[in-house]
């Protein structure tokens, strides 16, 4: 029967991927959409760049770059950053490492899926040229409401979808979590992945309402004539700003903590050594959740607020580099003593690592207000966070994907290929975001099609165009590797990389009722990071 | 002694070389022995087949890692609060400035002891170049204290004074302010980066910082050209 039903994913027909439950195609749906998304939000970056590569309009007019650089921050963020490993690898990797047939609410699961694909046909809506939209993925207003940022309502609905579809997972993977572990997987042998997992659902849980009420009050005021944000009747735009980054902080958590996770999964199989500081490991992501919820106003430490409260926050944002640096040594502490093997998903965590580390000490002047003061909204800010959101998210996903290529489709992703799109991506992100945070430092703004012929800024421009094309290739090669590996790669094992967590323990692909009617047995010592024999590969 | 260039950039820098040396110490101490793991402890068959898999952790270690670091960020952060404050603190004797932001330009108003506005320039929008007519330059004194204080008619937008590395946004319903000195006489670059729309990267303006005499003969001059038909354009309005 098992055997019957493990159909390889090409050769399922649409009316089973249109119908389906299985958390698994559900996730290689959401992997599949976001991958597609990642493609063309990347392109749209590409002419963002070449249109800064010099000064003047060079090749887009600028409500159109506009439009780019919108579509370039809402669409990374909300589905690369997101949807791509919570509903992607999430969903299919949840109940595997639980040990549970499929996640506690099935079919609200396909709710969610489809959810976000009405949030993705929304965007693509979006590529009519009348309906743009130009409010950045921010939406601040007043000038979301503004007729020069195009069409607000549809912003507002792709935001309303999107959180439909985040709440629904939430409390889908939470109750999954907590009711349907099989017997033997404790708190305490969970794999880093999963608890990661649970802590970024739980501020999507908490924090997406609020998201959804600043937007919803936006379309109120731009359709229905209310002015909660209209000052001049009684209303406040930084009321917007406050609700909007409530969420959208700790939003940045719910990105990277599945991503760490991913880390740890991958760095303690590669240096065939359990991971070092588990425990702490888990203190810190709740540190981190718990923490992300008190810091917004680092957003808004230019934008009026009472000086009181941006240094209030100050305090509480650098913080978190502490439960962050944590995670950092205790990785480092696993490579200690390992027997370290460099496959593609070991490159891709400790490239991951490396770009969060400059992530991270780039962070910490945004968190001390004084130097925020010079460097906000600037292109430093711009260049941080794609250290940490775009490129050690990137370096997660690609790492994840490669790691779990073999339990998803039951081949390998080509070692070749992986290693080439590997450096290429890791030195053309370097020359890229490296010198944009130094153009931001000699005072280049953000969100500019056009600056001055100051002769340092052309300069950097021109070194982040050689820098984002190297990138560019890179990432072009790795989607060579993805089809290569998907038609022609070499059949998987079971457990290739001889990983001691539960989901190696089925076959390749994963059957689609997982581990049957049973839930799996596992050893009363069990834990995902028990290394110790020699490895056969 | 070394003449300072410009408050608040000079506290702005120092903060940004403490930060500097503290982030590239950091890297070092995680990113030389990183690598080094990486290059020794790797995998070699019949040799080094597996990980040290007794070390699960070390108490002594993560407690130090959580604890030094601690101190590290607490440190930075009231090292950030003092300069925040002298960044944030006009001085007494700042001469005060109202500006306005719109989508795109700016309404520079001087005003006398009472609070009364006795010149504006209008920095209106170019949408195509970085070339600004002399009439359409924000003037001030060099060497003395400018408090700026900022709103904005339409959405929000920001007053970045480059050569002081300072910025804050201008809300509408809302003043906010800075301050800065520039002590050397020159041009400088104002831009806005807060986005605020299309013409966004050519919301621009000059800072023309000249001696105090001069200032003080310009500020009894003539109203611009510029300003006179904007006066013009308000009263028909009304």
């Amino acid at each position: 029967m098992r055997e019957a039903i493990s159909v390889p994913y090409l050769k399922a027909g649409l009316k089973e991927w249109i119908f389906t439950t299985d958390h698994k195609k559900i996730g290689i749906l959401y992997l599949t959409t976001t991958y597609i998304f990642f493609l063309v939000a990347g392109l749209f970056g590409l002419v963002i760049r070449f249109e800064q590569n010099s000064p003047g309009y060079q090749i887009v007019p600028p409500d159109f770059y506009n439009y780019l650089l919108t579509g370039h921050g809402a669409v990374l963020l909300l589905w690369w950053g997101i949807a791509s490993h919570i509903g992607g690898l999430g969903n299919f990797l949840l109940p595997l490492m639980i040990g549970a047939k499929d996640v506690a609410f099935p079919r609200l699961n396909a709710l969610s899926w489809w959810a976000f694909f009405g949030a993705s046909v929304l965007v693509l809506l979006t590529l009519i040229p009348g309906n743009h939209i130009k409010m950045m993925w921010t939406g601040y207003p007043p000038y979301a409401g503004n007729p020069d940022a195009g069409v607000t309502a549809l912003y507002v609905f792709i935001i309303h979808l999107i959180g439909v579809s985040s709440i629904a997972t939430a409390v889908n993977f939470i109750t999954t979590y907590i009711k349907m572990r099989a017997p033997g997987i404790t708190f305490w042998n969970t794999n880093m992945f999963v608890h990661a997992l649970i802590a970024a659902n739980v501020i999507q849980l908490v924090g997406v309402p609020s998201i959804a009420g600043a937007v919803t009050m936006l379309l109120l005021d731009t359709y229905l004539g209310t002015n909660f944000y209209n000052p001049a009747k009684g209303g406040d735009p930084l009321i917007y700003q406050n609700v909007f980054w409530f969420y959208s902080h700790p939003v940045v958590y719910v990105m990277i903590l599945p991503i760490f996770g991913m880390f740890s999964e991958i760095v303690s199989t590669f240096s065939r050594k359990p991971l070092f500081g588990y425990t702490s490991m888990i203190f810190a992501i709740w540190c981190i959740t718990f923490l992300s919820f008190i810091v917004w106003i680092h957003h808004m430490f230019v934008s009026g607020v009472p000086d009181w409260a941006r240094v209030l926050m100050s305090y509480t944002t650098i913080l978190i580099a502490v439960p962050t640096g944590i995670k950092i040594f205790n990785w480092m502490g696993t490579l200690y003593k390992g027997a370290i093997i460099l496959r593609v998903p070991m490159l891709y965590a400790l490239g991951g690592i490396f770009m969060f580390l400059i992530g991270g000490l780039t962070g910490i002047p945004n968190a001390m207000v004084a130097i925020d003061l010079g460097i906000s909204d600037s292109l430093f800010i711009v260049g941080h966070f794609h250290y940490v959101l775009g490129m050690a998210l990137t370096f997660g996903i690609f790492g994840g994907i490669t790691y779990w290529f073999p339990k998803m489709t039951g081949r390998m992703y080509p070692e070749n290929i992986g290693k080439l799109s590997f450096w290429l991506i890791f030195a053309g992100a370097n020359i890229f975001y490296f010198f944009q945070m130094i153009a931001g430092i000699l005072g280049n703004p953000r969100r500019y099609p056009d600056y001055p012929p100051i002769p340092e800024w052309v300069t950097l421009h021109h070194i982040q165009t050689i820098g984002a094309l190297i990138l560019g290739v890179g990432i072009l090669v790795y989607t060579v590797g993805l089809i290569k590996g998907l038609t022609s790669g070499e059949e998987a094992s079971d457990n290739p990389w001889e990983s001691q967590s539960l989901e190696w323990r089925l076959p390749s692909p994963a059957p689609v009722d997982n581990f049957g009617d049973e839930p799996p047995k596992v050893e009363p010592d069990y834990h995902p990071y028990k290394y110790g024999a020699p490895p056969a590969f | 002694m070394e003449q300072v260039f410009a408050y608040p950039a000079n506290w702005w820098g120092e903060a940004v070389r403490v930060w500097l040396v503290v982030a590239v110490i950091i890297y070092l101490i995680v990113a030389i022995p990183g690598m080094y793991f990486i290059m020794k402890y790797r995998f070699k068959p019949g040799e080094r087949e597996v990980g040290d898999h007794e070390n699960h952790g070390h108490w002594g270690l993560e407690a130090l890692w959580t604890i030094i670091p601690t101190i590290i960020v607490l440190v930075l952060a009231t090292y950030s609060f003092a300069v925040f404050k002298k960044q944030r603190t006009a001085p007494p004797d700042s001469m005060v400035i109202k500006v306005t932001g719109f989508m795109w330009g700016w309404e520079t108003e001087y005003l006398d002891e009472k609070g009364n506005t006795i010149k504006k320039v209008l920095t209106v929008y170019n949408p195509t170049g970085y070339d600004l007519p002399e009439d359409q330059k924000i003037v001030v004194p060099a060497g003395k204290p400018i408090k700026a204080l900022l709103t904005s008619k339409d959405v929000i937008h920001s007053f970045y004074v480059m050569p002081a590395m300072v910025l804050e946004d201008m809300v509408p319903g809302r003043i906010t302010h800075l301050w800065f000195q520039i002590n050397e006489p020159g041009e400088y670059w104002i831009f806005c980066r807060e986005f605020c729309g299309t013409g966004h990267s050519h919301m621009f303006a000059k800072l023309k910082v000249v001696p105090p005499e001069q200032f003080t003969a310009w500020l009894k001059g003539e109203p611009s050209v510029a300003n006179k038909e904007n006066k013009a354009e308000k009263g028909e309005n009304i």
